[in-house]
C-alpha cells in the first residue's frame, strides 16, 4: 500500500485518524525519506505561522474597530464599500474628512438620481453661483434636506481665510463656493466623466469633494446648529 | 392585565444578540488582518479587504446563522470579495498599490528577519490564488480541512491536493533559496 503525497500532508497536519493514520505511521517508521517529508510539512507550517503571526499582534487600525463601533451605537450597518478603488479613496483620505463621511453618506447612496440642472452654465457674474444655485446655497440646511434632494449639499465650513464655503453635488457635477460680499464664489467645479461604471465614480467624487473641502477648512464641518446660525446671520462669519 | 409588556425581553435578548456579533468581530479583527494580509500581499488591500469584508458582515449579519462558526462566515466573505473585487481589479490592469508598511510589519528583528518575510511574502504572491488560500486557511489560521474546505466551497480531497501543490511550490521556492 502507497502512501501518497496528500496523506503524508495531512498526517502533518494531523488530519489523519485511525486506520489511516497507523498506516502512515508504520510507512514512516520504516522508510525515513517520508519521515523527512513529514518534518518538511511541520517546518514550514512552523515558518509560515511565525512570519503571519506579527500581523495579528499588531494593533488594529482604528478605521475597523470604529465602523464595527459606530455599528453598535447606531444599530445600523454602514453603505458597503462596492469596490476596493472606493475603499482606497476612503483611505486616501486625510481622517477629518473620514469623519465628514457620514455628513455626505446619504449623498453617496442617492447620486444615481438623473437631473439636468448645469448650475455654472448659466452664471450672471462670471465666478460666482447663478441665481438658483445661490438660493440654494443661501437657504437650505445640510440637516434638514429631504434625503433625495438634488441638487444636494454635503457639508458646510469654515475656510481659512473665514469665508464660510459650502459644498454641493449634483448628478455628475459639483462644487464648492465660498460666500462673501458679492455673493457665493464658486471655488471649486468638478465634472465627472459620464462614462464607465458610473457607481464607483460618483462616490469617488464625493471623496473628491469631501478632500478638496478639506485643504481649504479652518477646522471641522459645521454641525446643524453652526449651520443654522451661520444662515441666519447671512453666511458672512461676524468679525471681532 | 395579564399580557406583561411582551416586547421588553425580545428587544433585550436582541440587543444582547447584537453586542455578541459585533463583540466577535471585534475579536476576530486581528485574524481577520492576518489572513487579509496573506490573501493580498500587502497591509494596506489587507485591511481595505478587512473593511470590506466587515460592511458586508454588518449588512448581511441576518445571514449569519446562530451557533454556527462566526470565522468561517468571515473567512468566506473574505476570499469571496477577494476573488470578486481584488483579483478582478488586478486582472483589470491596475498597478498594484505599493506597500505602506508593508513588509515591514513584523520586522524588529532587523535586516535578516526583513529578508525572511520579504521572500516568504514574495513566494506566497507567486502560488495561484486557489493554492494560497487554502495553505493559508489550513496552515495559519489553522482551520482544519474539513473547515477550510467549507469555507472556500470545494470537496476536502481538492482541498487536500490543492495544500499538497502549494506546499510543494512553497518549499521549492523557500528551500532552494535559503
Amino acid at each position: 500500500m502507497t502512501v501518497t503525497p496528500e496523506m503524508i500532508a495531512a498526517f502533518a497536519d494531523g488530519e489523519l485518524a485511525g486506520e489511516e493514520r497507523q498506516r502512515v505511521e508504520a510507512a514512516i517508521a520504516v522508510d525515513p525519506e517520508l519521515a523527512r517529508q513529514v518534518d518538511r510539512h511541520r517546518r514550514l507550517r512552523a515558518r509560515l505561522s511565525a512570519r503571519y503571526a506579527p500581523i495579528a499582534a499588531a494593533p488594529v487600525p482604528e478605521r475597523l474597530t470604529d465602523l464595527i463601533a459606530s455599528a453598535t451605537k447606531t444599530g445600523t450597518a454602514s453603505a458597503e464599500v462596492l469596490s476596493l478603488a472606493q475603499a482606497r479613496a476612503r483611505r486616501g483620505l486625510a481622517p477629518a474628512v473620514r469623519r465628514w463621511l457620514p455628513v455626505a453618506g446619504p449623498a453617496i447612496a442617492a447620486s444615481l438620481v438623473l437631473a439636468l440642472w448645469q448650475p455654472w452654465q448659466r452664471a450672471e457674474r462670471p465666478g460666482y453661483a447663478p441665481a438658483e444655485l445661490a438660493s440654494l446655497l443661501d437657504n437650505r440646511l445640510v440637516s434638514e434636506q429631504r434625503a433625495d434632494a438634488r441638487p444636494r449639499v454635503l457639508l458646510s465650513f469654515a475656510a481659512r481665510d473665514g469665508r464660510l464655503c459650502r459644498a454641493w453635488r449634483d448628478f455628475g457635477r459639483g462644487g464648492i463656493a465660498c460666500r462673501d460680499s458679492v455673493g457665493w464664489k464658486i471655488e471649486r467645479k468638478l465634472l465627472l466623466e459620464s462614462t464607465g461604471t458610473a457607481e464607483y465614480r460618483q462616490a469617488g467624487s464625493d471623496t473628491d469633494l469631501l478632500a478638496a473641502a478639506q485643504t481649504m477648512a479652518a477646522g471641522e464641518a459645521l454641525d446643524a446648529d453652526a449651520e443654522r446660525r451661520a444662515k441666519t446671520e447671512g453666511w458672512i462669519q461676524p468679525r471681532d | 392585565m395579564k399580557r406583561t409588556r411582551p416586547g421588553v425581553s425580545s428587544i433585550r435578548k436582541a440587543r444582547t444578540l447584537t453586542e455578541t456579533f459585533e463583540t466577535q468581530l471585534i475579536d476576530l479583527l486581528p485574524r481577520m488582518r492576518r489572513f487579509a494580509y496573506g490573501l493580498t500581499g500587502a497591509s494596506a488591500d489587507g485591511d481595505d479587504l478587512c473593511q470590506m469584508a466587515l460592511e458586508r458582515a454588518l449588512a448581511r449579519r441576518d445571514q449569519w446563522q446562530q451557533g454556527t462558526r462566526l470565522d468561517s462566515w468571515i473567512y468566506k466573505i473574505m476570499r469571496n470579495l477577494f476573488i470578486d473585487e481584488i483579483r478582478a481589479t488586478r486582472r483589470r490592469g491596475e498597478t498594484f498599490v505599493p506597500d505602506e508598511a508593508g513588509f515591514a510589519i513584523g520586522a524588529e528583528g532587523g535586516q535578516e528577519a526583513t529578508v525572511e518575510l520579504a521572500m516568504i511574502d514574495r513566494a506566497m504572491l507567486r502560488l495561484p490564488d486557489d493554492q494560497r488560500e487554502a495553505v493559508l486557511l489550513v496552515m495559519v489560521e489553522g482551520c482544519s480541512y474539513k473547515e477550510a474546505a467549507e469555507i472556500v466551497g470545494c470537496p476536502v480531497g481538492t482541498l487536500n491536493s490543492r495544500l499538497v501543490r502549494g506546499r510543494d511550490a512553497l518549499m521549492g521556492l523557500l528551500e532552494d533559496a535559503a
